[in-house]
């Protein structure tokens, strides 16, 4: 068995340490927050001092932000966990108890965990941002009792930021993916085991920073942070870039250890045709955060630079704002790929379980997951149809259109699974379900976006936000909590509660669809995208609109109570409660703190989706030869 | 093995019949939102709507063929409940014909698409423009947060109302004063961004007479965020025969 460092170390209790619970385990998380926050307001502080600014200003801002989050890093464990060694200083022990999940450390399974908890404190803050935009539009005026314009701006930019970099970007990749990916190629962890445990850590700081901008000016471009806009509509556009930087290197981080993981920890006789498929498509995700995001964030930083340093790379009368979006796209559209193709890859790592059938036309959908994220990488152009010259619009026209061919492989393989089977469906599987359903008319409404005659009109309108609401929303957050359930024994060792599980898939689908179907609508009559105040021909679709948000939005606390409760005083899960015959269902649940004892390693003698009465096991335990 | 696939084709013969059911109400639906589209103001509008209706017909008829393929087999395949582990006896790990004919579908499906609508309506966008040997030069100038327009040809320079003659093309000169803005007048089908240092032209042939008060499509709205001031960034339009607006010229210009 491929093993690092780490965990050559031998523990003598695979279950690690039993102390319980005690307070003082929460002294990394309060160091950090102290240390980041006197870091961001001392440097901030001085360097206004030195320049005769005030704090709020972009450049205090930025170096504030800087060694804030330096310090918070320092003081989240990552001082004595692993610098002080390098100034030859004695390294921390390894934490193998409750404690490894307050402090930075190089297990992946307490890593993956805080990332489920910081993408649901992250969802719920991004989902009120959501609910505030829809209640100013319960109105077509300018609702000045609710938010000014400036605020409902400042209001969409911190939701979809926070949406698309700190919930969809880890959601699966994050909570689900750095969990199983260990577990499913049979190693004891990820191969950079201490950049994955750093990776989180730089994820609370940059969401926080995006929250708070509007306390320094916030910033009005919405998402996209546009220049020249950018420049000129708040300071607080320091916090987006950094925020979103600081985010996307937190992605590339777990990308380079899925790949890593992927190529060199695979269980003995583990080859690429019978690595799961859910590992396939992280894989997929990690190819393109790893060969696209470094374009994307060098543009978010020279936006900034055009911010504090005076120079004018979009900005200015020799400024080319489009070279902006180039690059901004050149990530940005492959990014909903990042999203998307885990979502997919646990469809189909789920169907067979629940359907008892083997996952049909295997090799066509993990072509399709890659094939996926190649087309990706040369197609973010069609963000823009309405601002480029007409000779670029036939050529990403068409390959944007030929994403549905590999697209389509996913839904073959997803029915082929079904048809004939003897599908069990649980609320994890129900929801997936319904993330088909709703990822089809995503996808399907992404064609007249991909058709530039189409899209001349349709762009910017409520069109398009119908259209990636019902990819983001619809497919991977149905898909992340589907997951969430589906692997909460392993996590736990208990279950959710079907019914109330069952009873919100229901709602959610209900709720949703009523939330962004008519906003297809309210798109071809004329309504543009963030908007404030709107043409009161359009009040009775956008009442409708909020109204059904507000319950959509509601629903959500019933798998945040469900998770909650059932992870304290759920049923007991047997170690494999589905019946699967994927690998990480063959071990102890909850998992231990060493998920494969010491002595002892799965051997991939089969593929792990036969599920024909009398089957062989697809692993059989072989001991460890000694080095 | 022989009666698990006698099954199947009995339930693909169940499955026709949801495809068919599933087809006559979703493509009624649309038939009926197509009858009552929004207006369509400009030539350029009808070549982009044409190109959003027949997207609507097929991906209704996509959605109808796949969502119900999904929906039908998970309720006809469905176990009894979760307790229920039996396998099923048909365990077959791909059907060739069934991956013949979705990748012939898909690859043919794309290429008709890349022609019909997204090229052919390109080309007759494409072709109103280099027809139009005079078109009707403006000169949109957008700033934070209105829009002026002149009419250098006539002499009329800075109104803050776009007034247009029907039946002419109409050459919209785009520049930015300051940030990234989007010209848009829903009824007439198209957009253009502004993007500052760079000059975009949108060509539109209006067809169809009103303003802004008579039907709010008509009116020139920004759709790029540009600040706070950019959902009011709007602009009334009227749209006038030619004779009215050579008396329109004759009273603005100087």
């Amino acid at each position: 068995m491929a093993s690092n460092e780490m965990q050559a170390q031998p523990l003598e209790d695979m279950g690690g340490n039993k102390d319980p619970f005690a307070i003082g385990m929460l002294f990394p998380l309060f160091r950090a927050a102290l240390w980041g926050l006197t870091g961001y307001f001392a440097a901030a502080w001085i360097t206004a001092a030195l320049l005769g600014s005030v704090i709020v200003d972009p450049l205090p801002a930025t170096v504030g932000y800087v060694v804030g989050l330096i310090c918070w890093l320092l003081g989240s464990g990552l001082w004595e966990g692993w610098i002080r060694r390098a100034f030859g200083g004695k390294e921390a022990p390894s934490f193998t108890g409750v404690e490894r999940y307050f402090r930075f450390g190089p297990d992946s399974k307490s890593t993956a965990v805080r990332y489920v908890v910081f993408n649901v404190v992250a969802f719920f803050f991004a989902g009120m941002a959501a609910m505030a935009i829809r209640v100013q539009l319960l109105t077509p005026d300018s609702t000045s009792w609710w938010m000014s314009e400036i605020q409902y701006n400042e209001t969409f930019g911190i939701h979809g930021l926070m949406m698309l970099l700190a919930v969809a970007a880890s959601a699966i990749v994050g909570g689900v993916g750095y969990y199983l990916i260990p577990l499913m190629l049979g190693t004891r962890n990820v191969v950079f085991p201490k950049l994955l445990g750093l990776s989180w850590w730089l994820l609370p700081p940059a969401a926080f920073a995006v929250f708070m901008s509007p306390t320094i000016g916030g910033f009005q471009t919405g998402w996209w942070g546009y220049p020249p806009l950018a420049q000129n509509s708040g300071s607080g556009i320091v916090f987006y870039v950094l925020g979103a930087a600081t985010l996307l290197m937190a992605s590339l981080l777990g990308a380079i250890n899925i790949a890593g993981t992927m190529v060199y920890m695979r269980a003995k006789g583990m080859t690429l045709g019978r690595v799961p498929i859910f590992v396939w498509g992280l894989f997929a995700a990690a190819t393109i955060l790893i060969v696209e995001s470094p374009a994307t964030y060098t543009g978010a930083l020279m936006d900034l630079s055009d911010m504090i340093a005076g120079s004018h790379f979009y900005t200015g009368p020799t400024g080319h704002p489009l070279a902006y979006m180039d690059q901004f796209w050149f990530l940005f559209h492959p990014e909903v790929y990042v999203f998307a193709l885990p979502a997919f890859a646990i469809w189909l790592e789920i169907l067979p379980a629940a359907a008892k059938r083997p996952l049909f036309a295997r090799g066509w959908a993990i072509a399709g997951l890659v094939g996926v994220s190649m087309l990706g990488a040369m197609l973010g152009v069609h963000h823009y149809f309405t601002a480029v010259s007409d000779a670029r619009m036939p050529i990403f026209m068409t390959i944007t259109e030929t994403v549905s061919i590999p697209t389509g492989f996913i839904y073959l393989s997803a029915i082929g699974t079904i048809w004939g089977g003897r599908l069990r469906i649980n609320a994890a599987v129900l929801l997936i379900l319904m993330a088909m359903m709703n990822f089809l008319v995503g996808g399907l409404t992404g064609i007249f976006n991909a058709d530039v005659p189409a899209d001349l009109q349709l762009h910017n309108t409520y069109w398009v936000i119908a259209h990636f609401h019902y990819t983001i929303l619809g497919a991977v957050i149905f898909t992340w909590i589907g997951a969430l359930y589906w692997w909460f024994p392993k996590v736990t060792g208990r279950k959710i509660n079907e019914f109330w599980g069952k009873f919100h898939a229901w709602w959610f689908f209900v709720f949703f669809n009523c939330t962004f179907f008519p906003m297809f609508i309210a798109g071809i009559d004329g309504m543009n995208r963030r908007i404030a105040i709107y043409l009161p021909y359009l009040h009775q679709i956008n009442m409708f609109i909020s109204i059904s948000a507000f319950l959509l939005g509601a629903g959500f606390l019933i798998p945040l109570a469900n998770l909650a409760y059932s992870w304290r005083y759920g049923p007991k899960a047997d170690a494999n409660p589905w019946g699967s015959k994927g690998l990480e269902w063959q071990v102890k649940s909850p998992t231990p703190y060493v998920p494969y004892p010491a002595t002892i390693e799965p051997e991939v003698v089969g593929p792990n989706d036969n599920y024909a009465p009398g089957a062989k096991e697809p692993f059989v335990w072989v001991s460890t030869p000694s080095k | 093995m022989n009666a698990a696939k006698e099954n199947l084709w009995k339930a693909f013969r169940g499955l026709v019949v949801v495809w068919i059911i599933g087809l006559a109400i979703g493509e009624t639906l649309i038939a009926w939102g197509v009858d009552n589209w929004p207006i369509l103001g400009s030539i350029q509008a009808h070549i982009t709507a044409d190109a959003t209706t027949y997207l609507m017909w097929q991906a209704v008829a996509i959605y109808v063929l796949v969502g119900g393929t999904i929906v039908y087999s998970a309720v006809r395949f469905r176990a009894s409940s979760m307790s229920d582990t039996a396998a099923p006896t048909y365990q077959k790990r791909t059907w060739a014909p069934f991956v013949v004919t979705w990748l012939a579908l898909a690859i043919a499906i794309n290429l008709a698409n890349t022609i019909y609508p997204g090229m052919v309506g390109l080309e007759q966008l494409w072709g109103i423009q280099l027809d139009a040997k005079k078109p009707l030069v403006i000169d949109v100038t957008a700033q934070q947060w209105k829009w002026t327009f002149s009419y250098p040809k006539q002499g009329v320079t800075d109104v803050s109302k776009l007034v247009v003659p029907e039946g002419r093309t109409i050459d919209f000169v785009l520049r930015s004063k300051d940030v990234v803005h989007d010209f848009w007048v829903p009824a007439w089908g198209e957009k253009k961004d502004v993007i500052p240092n760079e000059v975009r032209h949108l060509f539109i042939t209006p067809t169809v007479l009103g303003t802004t008060a008579t039907n709010p499509m008509i009116r020139v709205q920004c759709t790029m965020i540009c600040g706070n001031g950019h959902p009011l960034m709007r602009a009334p339009v009227k749209v006038v025969t030619a004779a009215d607006f050579k008396k329109w010229v004759a009273n603005n210009s100087f």
